[in-house]
């Protein structure tokens, strides 16, 4: 249940303190294998354990897991339409989950914030038959929820109800993404809580951080290097008009995959879809050339002045995409060098020995054209060069030095026996198969995941941490009071300051 | 279609089918063990994935807690992923002195450093030397994070901890077949845990509370908030402790806080999977069993005094203005909970809410308005959170909450928007069934704040709250008397304009 937008993190509220928490959700979608034959689980080999309790441990027999994973069926309708289905008669529950190939990139410069202004206006706004307040009524007197969003790269809608609600919820779901209004007073409001969101963006480092580093990462005119909720005048740039064309561009059946699962009879719920969105024609899309990635790799030292006590560090340079044939490769090395929690060298050095930060850790951000890879911490101002040269330190002795042999097997390891916990519900079983369809991924990706895992070697490791890692190149930016450093950043470069807007 | 999943059981045990909207009882079928030593096991079966979800919690948090050692607990949960005498060690019989050497070097510069002015910098500096010394020692011994890598290897997920002011919890989910791993070194952990680290692992906590306090204008304002609001109860000061009180903390302390806390008699189990309960009272006894127990922890017995009229704070930082309000409601276990359970959800759970409809869609004044009401073990407060819309201030938005407090008051609410939310509390149960994960969190909390059977009455005791109690308990509680505010402000903007 969506309850009023969280514009501010409100996890505090739970006056809980969540420890281990090193991992941003980049990095925890990362962690998080998967692999499609039957989920054994394997014996892991320790190359000669430390101590007495590892080798206790590793004398353990473990029973062998024997499990299946239910594999949904893949529908076209004739409009178009990709359906995942699975059904799961455990709970009186029903859910739907979909994929439509839009995005903030598609988006002129001069208007940017009309992809997410059109994902938060087409719910909120209400549809042509209903106000936006007898929907709000009408799902949530039955506990349902329909939402929508559109991000960079995907735009997104999902239906939440219970099996009892199927009919209604099917019904406002396919009006929602065929018919919505987007009345003027709508836009004016979601327009100025986004102004306010602005407003407030500099008031946390933690929201400054990545914003500043794309723009530092990615040419000017690349969408990658802007803002997805605009900015002040760009956002003045929005009309209705444009948002009915942003609509009506993108929102056709055959652009969406759909991921459908709960408590159903597969024949039935086909029939039912096609009902609701009969009005829905294929039609073709022509969707905008948006300019490729520059790869280029230079490096820069850039200095934004907060009045805080704790550095907010981040560096690196640009990337792979999600297809990129080294993403298995890539994937390991970066869990040994800081993707893997406390285990990983850079949280090791950063955190564990050294006591410098609460959070450290390297991932690599993978989106359909050239992402980034990126180590980040935030440490005292006093330790702020020092933090910044360990972590380099790591990512320069991963690119000269081979890496030992137990870490590549506690890396594969990890992701060979995590791969069971991608089918904890059914639902998070057809969302990952409509996102690897979406993503361009092979059908068979879940399938041939344990041997991509299994394959890799040291060498491997070694090939791409010196292809894909540039420690002498990279982007560097320091939000804090540089006054209180322990070092100039001029060690790094020449320091380009950088006033907050 | 064809799916090939198997699934047995699961309806039929966790759901007893019974009377509600949905014809069912909506009840967990936990099962319940004690061991000798105390330790209570709590398991609840799921087979519909081979896996299984574990906590462990104990009843410690910075509720039990006293100035000078606040932030105890929370620094305590950092070390419980050090290691063990067999654990994140080579030869622990080698360590050991150098753990001793370690306690005499930090408390003699501990009694150097408080001479202050007369203090012996050089003498410090030769201690300090030798320290480092024993740390360069110790940590050619030291196997990094040993019990963390071991857990991953074997496919944990969800690996974390978290500290509460009433509660620890250990978080952890492994494929099925690893249940004895578990046990075998969670058991490890209870027994023979070695404080290794603990001053470098100080310096990571104060990082932490730099990052999320400090540095966070809505962990700032909380904080404030509290710390007005209770002038003598323990919720008053944070969980992750005043800074000076973690930069003091010692090991001895910390360690004396662990021999009376973590004994087995205050810890919990909590078992969520495809398990066989019988063989895993057998497994937990086999490793927990022999867990020595230790005199009952003493009871936190400080009351807060009632309120005695409106508190007002202003906090002053480089941000936005946020509006935050508490009023005092009573413990767990009070009928009353139930009430403000619903006037949580009637003001803020959806697009419905009334925070909602007129904080941000009618009045357009703020972009967050939320209202907090769940229970804590001691008497805690109803908490109110608002970021106003500039130009709109944070006073502005305060009276519009009290406007809708006052509604609350005088206007019964209507029929339909108490059926709201009984349908909603009935969905949201049978969707947490989903879960093995997130029913062993809630099974494992409610055990800590009450017992997990408050689960099984929740909703029940919930729907039959009326009109009449949600009007009673505004009035009750939702005085200005009752209540203390705090306001972020941004002392730039106010320097400019003074």
């Amino acid at each position: 249940m969506k309850t009023i937008k969280g514009r501010i993190s409100l996890s505090h509220v739970l006056i809980l303190i969540f420890i281990l928490s090193g991992f941003s959700l980049l990095q925890a979608k990362m962690l998080f294998a998967y692999d499609g034959h039957g989920a054994q689980t394997i014996e892991p080999q320790t190359t000669g354990p430390q101590s007495e309790g590892a080798r206790i441990v590793s004398k353990f027999k473990y029973k062998p897991i024997e499990f299946t994973p239910p594999k949904p069926e893949r529908l076209v309708l004739d409009n178009g339409m990709t359906l995942y289905l699975l059904a799961d008669h455990d709970l009186p529950v029903f859910n739907i989950t979909t994929h439509v190939r839009t995005g903030a990139i598609y988006e002129p410069g001069e208007k940017a914030g009309l992809a997410n202004l059109v994902g938060n206006v087409m719910r909120r706004g209400g549809t042509k038959t209903r106000t936006p307040e007898q929907m709000n009524e009408e799902l949530e007197f039955i506990a349902a929820s329909v939402e929508t969003q559109i991000g960079r790269e995907s735009g997104g809608a999902s239906l939440s109800t219970m099996k009892k609600d199927i009919d209604k919820g099917l019904e406002i779901f396919a009006d929602v993404l065929m018919n919505p209004a987007f009345p003027e007073d709508m836009i004016r409001k979601e327009k100025d809580e986004i102004l306010e969101d602005i407003r407030r963006e500099n008031d946390n480092p933690g929201q400054i951080v990545f914003r500043e580093f794309r723009k530092i990462l990615y040419k000017k005119e690349h969408p990658y290097s802007r803002r997805t909720i605009g900015y002040k005048d760009t956002i003045e740039n929005i009309n209705r008009d444009d948002m009915i064309a942003f609509h009506k561009k993108y929102f056709h059946p055959n652009n969406v995959i759909m991921g459908i699962s709960g408590d159903f009879d597969a024949r039935e719920i086909v029939e039912k879809i096609k009902i609701v969105f009969a009005e829905w024609e294929k039609t073709e899309i022509d969707f905008p050339k948006v300019p490729a990635v520059e790869k280029e790799f230079q490096r820069s030292v850039n200095y934004i002045y907060k009045d805080v006590n704790q550095a907010h560090v981040v560096f690196g340079h640009i990337g792979i995409h999600r297809l990129s044939k080294d993403y298995f490769p890539i994937n390991i090395m970066n869990f040994i060098l800081g993707g893997g929690g406390f285990t990983s060298r850079i949280p090791s050095k950063v955190r564990s020995d050294e006591g410098l930060a609460y959070s450290a850790y390297s991932a690599f951000h993978t989106p359909g054209d050239l992402g980034f890879f990126f180590a980040a911490c935030q440490t005292k101002s006093e330790s702020t060069v020092k933090a910044i040269n360990l972590a380099l330190d790591e990512v320069r002795k991963i690119r000269d030095e081979l890496i030992d042999d137990d870490e590549l097997e506690l890396a594969k390891d990890t992701y060979i026996n995590q791969f069971i916990f991608k089918f904890t519900s059914s639902a998070s079983i057809v969302g990952q198969m409509v996102e690897i369809e979406y993503e361009g991924l092979p059908l068979d990706y879940l399938e041939t995941y344990v041997d991509n895992i299994k394959v890799i070697t040291k060498e491997d490791i070694e090939r791409v941490a010196k292809e894909y890692l540039h420690p002498d190149n990279i982007k560097l930016l320091v939000i804090g009071d540089m006054k209180q450093f322990d070092k100039p950043l001029t060690e790094f470069g020449e320091v380009n300051t950088i006033e907050l807007e | 279609m064809k799916t090939f999943r198997i699934r047995f059981l699961l309806v039929a045990i966790i759901l007893l089918f019974c009377t509600t909207a949905y014809g069912q009882k909506l009840e967990l079928d936990v099962r319940e063990h004690t061991l000798d030593n105390g330790i209570k096991l709590l398991m609840l079966e799921k087979h519909d994935v081979p896996i299984v979800s574990l906590r462990i919690v104990y009843k410690v948090g910075s509720v039990n807690e006293h100035p000078g050692i606040t932030g105890a607990s929370h620094l305590f949960e950092h070390m419980m992923f050090k290691g063990t005498e067999i654990f994140g060690i080579k030869d622990y019989d080698s360590e050991k002195p150098l753990l001793e050497r370690e306690d005499e070097l930090i408390s003699k510069i501990s009694v150097e450093e408080t001479k202050g002015n007369d203090a012996d910098k050089e003498k410090i500096k030769q201690l300090e030397g030798d320290l480092k010394e024993v740390w360069e020692k110790q940590k050619e011994l030291i196997v990094k994070d040993e019990m963390w890598s071991i857990y991953l290897k074997n496919g944990a997920t969800g690996l974390n901890a978290s500290t509460g002011s009433d509660a620890t919890y250990y978080y952890c989910n492994l494929p099925a077949n690893r249940l004895e791993l578990w046990a075998f070194m969670e058991s490890d952990r209870m027994k023979n845990l070695v404080l290794r680290e603990f001053y470098s692992e100080r310096d990571v906590v104060m990082e932490e509370r730099r990052l999320r306090t400090e540095n966070s204008p809505f962990g700032l304002l909380i904080e404030q908030l509290n710390a007005a609001t209770y002038t003598a109860h323990p919720y008053g000061w944070p969980v992750i402790g005043w800074m000076s009180d973690i930069a003091n903390m010692k090991k001895a302390e910390v360690s004396r806080y662990f021999q009376q806390y973590y004994s087995p008699n205050n810890a919990v189990i909590v078992v969520v999977g495809d398990i066989n309960p019988d063989e895993v009272i057998k497994l937990i006894e086999r490793y927990f069993g022999d867990v020595q127990s230790q005199p009952p922890p003493p009871d936190v017995t400080t009351v807060e005094p009632e309120q005695r009229g409106e508190r007002r704070i202003y906090v002053e930082y480089d941000a936005n203005p946020i509006s935050s309000i508490a009023y005092h409601k009573p413990a767990v276990g009070h009928p009353d909970q139930y009430v403000f359970d619903v006037i949580e959800a009637i003001l803020s759970h959806g697009r419905t809410s009334r925070l909602y409809k007129s904080l941000i869609e009618e009045k357009r004044m703020a972009v967050m308005a939320h209202a907090y009401g769940e229970p804590s073990k001691y008497a805690d407060t109803f908490l109110f959170f608002c970021t106003p819309r500039h130009p709109h201030t944070a006073e502005d938005v305060e009276e519009a909450i009290y406007e809708e407090l006052e509604r609350l008051k005088t206007t019964p609410v209507t029929d339909r928007e108490l059926q709201k939310v009984k349908n909603q509390l009935e969905a949201d149960f049978i969707r947490s069934l989903e879960s093995a994960s997130g029913l062993a969190s809630k099974i494992s909390s409610y055990e800590a704040l009450s017992e997990w059977r408050y689960i099984n009455t929740l909703v029940e005791k919930t729907i039959a709250v009326t009109p009449e109690d949600i009007m009673r308990v505004a009035n009750k509680y939702f005085t200005k008397t009752n209540r203390t505010v705090a306001i972020l402000v941004n002392n730039k903007e106010r320097k400019g304009t003074n």
